[in-house]
């Protein structure tokens, strides 16, 4: 059996185990002579246990049992003379054969089972089954049969999950390496707070005894890992908020949006951050949820404005994979009719959730109701562009300048704290699990000083992003952040193995860190020096290039981004990124893309109409790499409807390229930078000429008009 | 400080100090000593195996109630090393196994005699898991014999009236007399009969968990025989999303290419908690701990139905890559030891979730460009046959019910793609370990240092050391490079089905010879 050591057999062994076998074939064929001759005598069902005792595992003779017993049942049901007490022994002696059998085996599926089926005809006393499991566990305390038939037990004979919880409590005590008893204490755990029962509420009390027991673990044993795994879920149950909140949206609250007619505006007294321009007669009004949410539509968010003509609003989620649950959700509101030489402006309202309907994935309500209002400003026009053409978009170096912002203009990532939504009556648990992550972080500074232990580390690491994250729950100030990416840059050395997984950590912690307040973030602003393309409403480029990204993150922040520099870094999927609606160039060379379903998410940025993509390593897989490594490693969940395209590629062979064509037919794309990927030869980029007709530059060359 | 240990932690660094133990005298050798240590020791294994086919040594006789699985570990591991049984043992098998099947379907642990009173009589019960490794066994075996000797629909029956435990009651086996009839039969009872948990039992009256959804679901596509009957509502088991009753239609999760969200709305936190643990792993059964087993069992399952994408597949990689330990195996819970049959389980998931594109492939193959129509299997198949010619289908838009997924051939366009990439765990030093610390000199394979040979380690470390190997082809025909198999290039093995594991010529062989449903 399994984690049993066997030993080497010796002559005389083998003649027992011989003798032994001999008499279980000789068991068998009584058994079954027994058995097909409908006999339950008390010696045939002597036989059949003994059979069991040897080979629980004979599981035919299982099934014979139950038939027996129903037999003697129904027997003892029409016999006047027989009492409960009959009907008892009956059930007893299975049990009995039961124990003799697990003694043999005790991971045998066919023993467990039966005494399930026992259990669930006639209640056993609870105490016997508790002894029986007190033994088993004690045997192997690991065993997930024995934990099995205790859930089973428990359920069955309703002891409480407190007493439950107490055997954990004991087990723990005993063996707190036991991951067995630790992970049986979380799912007791999660059912008494869910339903708030006595003794286990308010859970600020429950979990911090937990975690003092747990410290216990970790403390005596730091090597341990079974103590670890539950601190994971207890620092889960602090921070989480079951309810989903709104974190930012775009246009956000307070700001004045400028948008421009067809116009090159050199007025630099406008804030470039909230200029904007859209060639498609709309505004995009944007909302970022902490997590997926569905149920997003006229109903759960009302739009008050003069602009919204049309009627009721659309909401879109912004999800790759069809899915009507969403993090982000967008709308669109008419653009207003310019009249020249009028400056006015539109108030806009928007309240999200004063109607219930919004509810997250895993099933809570939107419950923090909110409103944010903007208001847009309409520029008229000052130059008449017709004639004037556009322009190449070149990222060359010497086009940016960093970018001197004048004090007074507005701030690109304001108003997400006065967004903000403080909810009174948890004021004293936000209070409580601030103390409850700081107490934490002292504690696992303190080991890590006397010892070096990588899961010490995440634990760590976690903690302090948690801790920051509660300071301020949307414009979080990272006041730990250098601490967080010296942490994931020492387990990158430490644990090689997972190295690519703290490096999309320390990403996700690099780009909080920049993104956490204006100065920090105006050190990537700069200014692209080519300001005759028309359809850049604003010319600040954010520049995150060759600071060794390899995940992209914080987007919440970077909802205004309308021209965004990410080459240079180690990026292998642009997940997030359909979130940036506003986003018209993008700039991803010298990554590691790997192919174009990598690029799956810009298919839902309608106004992106540059985008450069060389020297990836698009097409020297032959295999999408990062399918898995999304967090929906099934983006191509998505409808293709080819038949209408048909015409649009002729003779051009699209299934050779169906990647390639899922995302480029869905983009305007003006402006195509591909060289330097293994996909990129002539015949492919025949195919592109087809399959995007408003292409006007591929790889720096102007193409021909047809 | 001073740090108390514990038990567990004791056992494991005993363990880790055997096993460093031997990695440092592999370092230590001169160059040729080492290639010899790292050799597998194919002659050895082939005599050891052969001999357990021929005869079982007897304190084999607890696993009398097993013997089909006896067969499969044995034959699938001479299948991997590449080498086959004499024809007489090979006819042998067939026997023995016909011996084991049910007159009404699925195979029991056993030769039984036929009664026609009631197949409850026999002498071992058709059971989910001996069904499983005999079909399995017979593909390996191979052959129009061999395969021929599954009777499909009756199997197909058994595996519909484990769905239920009051089948005794409603049905007459003496009815079951033509094939046709029976499949008849079996429609009616399983649209009569079938639980709405989705589950499935192991036998009758037995015990419902995660490995006899595996079992049961690996049979049915592996035969062709798949249907939206028998996936309903399995992948509501898996992850405890039991709606209430009739709320959700068996229509939306039949056909529906990925049901998934329009669930979300019927999941009652009450009831159980999923499958699949906050950890990220799967365990055998609602609110046990994630386990390596059940995590494979569980994942093909749900990939072999088509579900897969309401999986966190990111929590399941999560949870799987941090159960490779130090001494370069896998443990199959947390905090638990190296064992090498988890190889096979944990490193078959990773071999899964290296392969999901090819589920793309399965909607891409039904629709014919020039016609806009959905095109038959058979030809879309073909296509895929050729050499060069990577020739896609694609399907038209707008979802499912006029073009439902074909369920019986997610396992072959599974195979069927291409693979290049690089393994999500560390493969070489997989391979060391199997090869340093599991393997037996005198042949066989076992658990870990100080374990003795077995049939099962033998069977499930050289699968999960032929996945190793081959994770990183560029395509089937394409041996690996050299430098993804450790030790002497010979040491590689056959290629093994990541979602059945049956050898792929043989599984090939039985895909061509079941392909008219």
């Amino acid at each position: 059996m399994h984690g049993q050591p066997r030993k080497a057999p010796k002559p005389e062994d083998e003649a027992a185990s011989a003798a032994k076998a001999e008499k279980l074939r000789n068991l068998q064929s009584q058994f079954l002579c027994f058995h097909h001759n409908n006999i339950y005598s008390k010696e045939a069902l002597e036989v059949s246990a003994r059979l069991l005792e040897n080979n629980p595992e004979y599981y035919t003779a299982w099934n014979y049992r139950k038939l027996a017993v129903e037999h003697r049942l129904t027997q003892s049901e029409s016999d006047p003379d027989s009492d409960s007490d009959s009907v008892n022994s009956i059930l007893n002696v299975e049990l009995k054969v039961v124990e003799s059998a697990l003694r043999q085996n005790f991971k045998s599926y066919g023993a467990w089972h039966h005494r399930k089926w026992v259990l669930s005809k006639w209640q056993s006393s609870l105490d016997h089954e508790l002894r029986l499991l007190d033994r088993f566990q004690k045997a192997d305390s690991r065993n997930f049969h024995a934990w099995n038939y205790r859930r089973f037990v428990a359920s069955l004979l309703n002891i409480s999950e407190v007493d439950e919880l107490q055997y954990t409590t004991d087990m723990i005590n005993k063996n707190f390496s036991n991951y067995s008893a630790w992970h049986n204490r979380s799912v007791l755990l999660s059912n008494l707070l869910k339903r708030k029962a006595q003794g286990f509420f308010p859970k600020e009390k429950v979990l911090n005894e937990e975690y003092e027991l747990v410290h216990q673990a970790l403390f005596t044993d730091p090597d341990d890992q079974s103590g670890w795994f539950y601190h994971l879920w207890l620092l889960e149950q602090t921070v989480k908020a079951d309810a989903p909140l709104l974190v930012s949206s775009w246009p956000a609250h307070d700001s004045n949006l400028i948008l421009l007619g067809d116009s090159c505006l050199e007025d630099s007294a406008l804030s470039p951050f909230n200029t904007f321009h859209s060639e498609l007669g709309t505004i995009p009004l944007v909302v970022y949820f902490n997590k997926a949410v569905e149920g997003v539509n006229s109903s759960t968010i009302s739009v008050e404005s003069v602009l919204n003509t049309k009627g009721e609003l659309t909401w879109k989620p912004l999800s790759t994979n069809n899915s009507q649950t969403a993090q982000v959700w967008v709308t669109y509101l008419n653009y207003p009719n310019i009249k020249l030489h009028s400056s006015e402006f539109y108030p806009v309202e928007v309240s999200v959730g004063h109607t219930p309907g919004i509810i997250s994935s895993s099933g809570f309500h939107y419950s923090h109701p909110s409103r944010f209002a903007f208001k847009v400003f309409v520029r008229p026009f000052e130059k008449d562009l017709a004639g004037h053409g556009v322009e190449m978009v070149s990222w060359r170096e010497d086009n940016f300048l960093l970018y001197e912002s004048h004090s007074q203009e507005s701030n690109p990532i304001l108003s997400l704290d006065q967004l903000n939504i403080k909810d009174d009556h948890e004021e004293s648990s936000s209070k409580w699990r601030a103390e409850t992550i700081a107490n934490e972080i002292a504690l696992f500074r303190e080991l890590l000083s006397e010892i070096n232990c990588k899961i010490g580390k995440l634990t760590l690491a976690r903690l302090l992003i948690a801790h920051d994250m509660m300071l301020s729950p949307i414009a979080n100030k990272m006041v730990h952040s250098e601490e967080v990416i010296q942490l994931y840059s020492d387990l990158m050395k430490l644990d090689s193995p997972h190295s690519q997984y703290y490096k999309d950590e320390r990403s996700l912690v690099l780009l909080q860190q920049i993104t956490s307040n204006r100065e920090s973030l105006l050190r990537y602003c700069f200014r692209h020096g080519d300001r005759t393309s028309s359809f850049l409403g604003n010319s600040i480029c954010l520049r995150l290039n060759n600071i060794s990204l390899s995940r992209m993150g914080s987007i919440e922040k970077l909802l205004w981004v309308q021209m965004l520099d990410l080459s240079h870094n180690e990026l292998r999927s642009m997940e997030g990124l359909e979130a940036m609606q506003l986003l018209s160039c993008l700039n991803l060379s010298n990554n590691k893309l790997s192919s174009f379903t990598a690029l799956g998410p810009l298919r839902l940025l309608k106004s992106l109409k540059v985008l450069d993509i060389s020297f990836n390593e698009i097409g020297s897989h032959s295999i999408d790499t990062t399918r898995y490594l999304c967090s929906s490693p099934l983006s191509h969940t998505e409808e293709i409807d080819w038949s209408h395209d048909e015409t649009v590629t002729g003779d051009v062979n699209q299934t050779n390229y169906w990647e390639a064509f899922l995302i480029f037919k869905d983009l305007n794309l003006t402006q195509l930078d591909i060289v330097g990927n293994a996909i990129a030869d002539e015949k492919f980029k025949s195919f592109l000429v087809k399959i995007v007709p408003t292409l006007k530059w591929l790889d720096g060359q102007e193409l021909q008009l047809h | 400080m001073t740090a108390a240990t514990t038990k567990t932690q004791q056992e494991q660094w005993m363990v880790e100090n055997q096993v460093f133990q031997i990695f440092d005298l592999f370092a230590d050798l001169p160059r040729n000593a080492k290639s010899a240590l790292v050799e597998l020791q194919r002659d050895n294994h082939l005599e050891y195996l052969t001999k357990g086919l021929k005869r079982l040594d007897p304190s084999f006789c607890v696993l009398d109630a097993n013997r089909p699985w006896l067969c499969y570990w044995i034959l699938h591991s001479i299948a991997l090393l590449g080498d086959y049984v004499e024809h007489e043992v090979e006819d042998n098998v067939v026997d023995f196994l016909s011996r084991c099947q049910d007159p009404n379907g699925g195979y029991g642990g056993g030769p039984g005699q036929a009664r026609k009173s009631s197949i409850l009589w026999q002498d071992h019960l058709p059971h989910l898991a001996t069904t499983y490794a005999a079909v399995n066994a017979l593909i390996t075996v191979g052959g129009e014999r061999s395969l021929s000797s599954i009777n499909r629909w009756s199997v197909m029956f058994e595996v519909s009236h484990f769905c239920n435990s009051a089948y005794w009651s409603h049905f007459e086996p003496n009815d079951m007399d033509s094939e046709i009839f029976c499949r008849e039969k079996v429609y009616m009872f399983l649209k009569r009969m079938k639980q709405p948990s989705g589950a499935f039992r192991m036998h009758d009256a037995g015990e419902i968990d995660v490995r006899a959804c595996y079992t049961a679901i690996s049979v049915a596509s592996v035969l062709n025989i798949l249907d939206d009957e028998l996936i309903q509502n399995v992948g509501d088991y898996i992850l405890s999303t039991h709606s209430k009753e009739g709320t959700d239609s068996g229509v939306a999760l039949g056909l529906c290419t990925y049901p998934g969200h329009e669930l979300r709305h019927h999941i009652d936190l009450k009831v159980y908690p999923s499958c699949q643990t906050y950890e990220g792993g799967i365990s055998g059964e609602p609110g046990a701990e994630a386990h390596g087993g059940y995590t494979f069992c569980g994942f093909a399952t749900m990939i072999l139905i088509n579900e897969v994408n309401r999986l966190d597949l990111a929590g399941l990689l999560d949870w799987v890559a941090f159960r490779q330990g130090r001494e370069g195996g896998f443990q199959g819970r947390t905090n638990k030891l190296v064992d090498s049959c988890y190889s096979f389980w944990q490193g078959g998931a990773f071999a899964l979730l290296q392969r999901l594109h090819a589920i793309l492939d399965e909607q891409l193959v039904n629709y014919s460009p020039q016609t806009g129509v959905a095109s038959d299997i058979s030809g879309g198949e073909e296509s895929s046959d050729g050499v060069d010619d990577k020739t896609c289908h694609f399907k038209l838009g707008g979802t499912n019910a006029s073009c439902p997924v074909n369920l019986n051939s997610i396992g072959y366009n599974f195979v069927k793609q291409p693979g290049e990439m690089e393994a999500l765990y560390h493969r070489w030093a997989l391979q060391q370990y199997i090869l340093l610390c599991a393997q037996d000199m005198k042949g066989g394979l076992k658990d870990k240092p100080g374990k003795h040979r077995d049939f099962y380690h033998t069977c499930y470390s050289l699968s999960g050391l032929s996945l190793s190997q081959h994770s990183w082809s560029q395509d089937e025909d394409t041996p690996p490079l050299p430098n993804a198999v450790m030790g002497p290039y010979a040491n590689l093995l056959e290629r093994t089905h990541p979602l059945f594991n049956v050898v792929l010529d043989q599984y090939y062989e039985a895909h061509e010879f079941f392909d008219t449903p």
